[in-house]
């Protein structure tokens, strides 16, 4: 009967993973038109419930002119969007691999003087499937489960994870090495 | 849902949910999903018996990202961390990345330089001194 709860997402509370310990169980009464026994069960839950401004290591799934998508392997509903990427960024096609896009991060030293007059800064790319991200949680959020959607729409996430790379040590994990 | 905008770790403002709740770093969770594989593995009359895909990922992760291995290195982390007044989630992230510099530190877990606090770059230094000997001798 616990495994109702596994894999499913507590509203507000997080994914649950796993029952740690039962701690006590009462009832056993049977109500009238039921065929089975009902007992309440007091246990604990172990939960994945990211707190904002938890630095997490995921792993990039996909991306797209909107930004990045990460996986954990259990959950992978974690966006980071293009307004949280490292300043400043681009979406542009990658000439040594047949123009496809990718993410770009510039990374210019600032030394005081005109930044248009600067050569250009050194280029981190963001294109490797698989790769491991540090991100920051900057929100998460429990989307109310819509009453109907569209035949071909993403399948309904009741959990998702926003994050953020802007700050020193996030991003790639091989930026960092 | 309200919680949300108000929540934020670098405050030290969390969510009602954690002030009951224990925070555990990924080498902790490594170690009760394994002991709880092991027994779902020797209870299961059923060979076929699959545990669900969110266990098995979940315990992928925590030990793909799992800074210490043994039960022992693990309960020194949490025991070193401990004596640091930090909250539990500041512990947490500490034990899950291991920062090797004082400003990594305060780079992942700002919260630990709030005024008030009692935590000088000298005791940053040491706590994280100590956890790397742990990482040594495992």
């Amino acid at each position: 009967m616990l495994l109702i709860l596994i894999m499913k997402v507590i509203a507000n509370l997080g994914l649950c993973v796993s029952v740690y310990d039962i701690r006590r169980i009462d009832g056993g009464f049977i109500f009238p038109g039921d065929g089975a026994p009902t007992y309440t069960v007091e246990c604990r839950l172990l939960v994945f419930r990211p707190f904002v401004g938890e630095i997490i290591d995921a792993k990039l799934k996909e991306f797209d002119k909107d930004g990045l998508r990460l996986s954990m392997g259990f959950f992978d509903d974690i966006y980071i969007p293009f307004h949280l990427l490292p300043h400043p960024s681009r979406f542009e096609p990658d000439l040594e691999n047949g123009n496809r896009f990718r993410w770009i991060w510039e990374y210019r030293e600032a030394n005081g003087e005109n930044e248009a007059d600067q050569a250009s800064g050194t280029v981190y790319p963001i294109d490797e499937i698989g790769e491991t991200i540090r991100f920051r949680v900057q929100s998460v959020n429990y989307p109310s489960i819509p009453l109907e959607q569209p035949k071909d729409s993403k399948p309904f996430a009741p959990m998702v994870i926003t994050g953020s790379l802007d700050n020193d040590g996030l991003g790639p994990i091989s930026w960092w090495e | 849902m309200s919680g949300e905008e108000d929540e934020n770790a670098a405050e030290l403002k969390i969510g009602d949910e954690f002030l009951k709740a224990k925070c555990l770093m990924n080498c902790e969770v490594s170690l009760i999903l394994e002991h709880k594989y092991e027994q779902l593995q020797q209870m299961s009359d059923d060979p076929l018996n699959q545990v669900s895909q969110v266990f098995e990922k979940s315990l992928q992760y925590v030990k793909r990202f799992s800074r210490y291995k043994n039960p022992d290195a693990v309960r020194q982390v949490r025991e070193i961390l401990s004596r640091y007044q930090l909250a539990e989630f500041e512990l947490c992230v500490l034990g899950n990345l291991c920062p090797e510099t004082v400003e990594e530190a305060i780079a992942m877990v700002p919260s630990i330089k709030n005024r008030g606090r009692a935590l000088d770059d000298e005791a940053i230094e040491k706590m994280l001194n100590d956890l790397s000997l742990i990482k040594r001798f495992e």
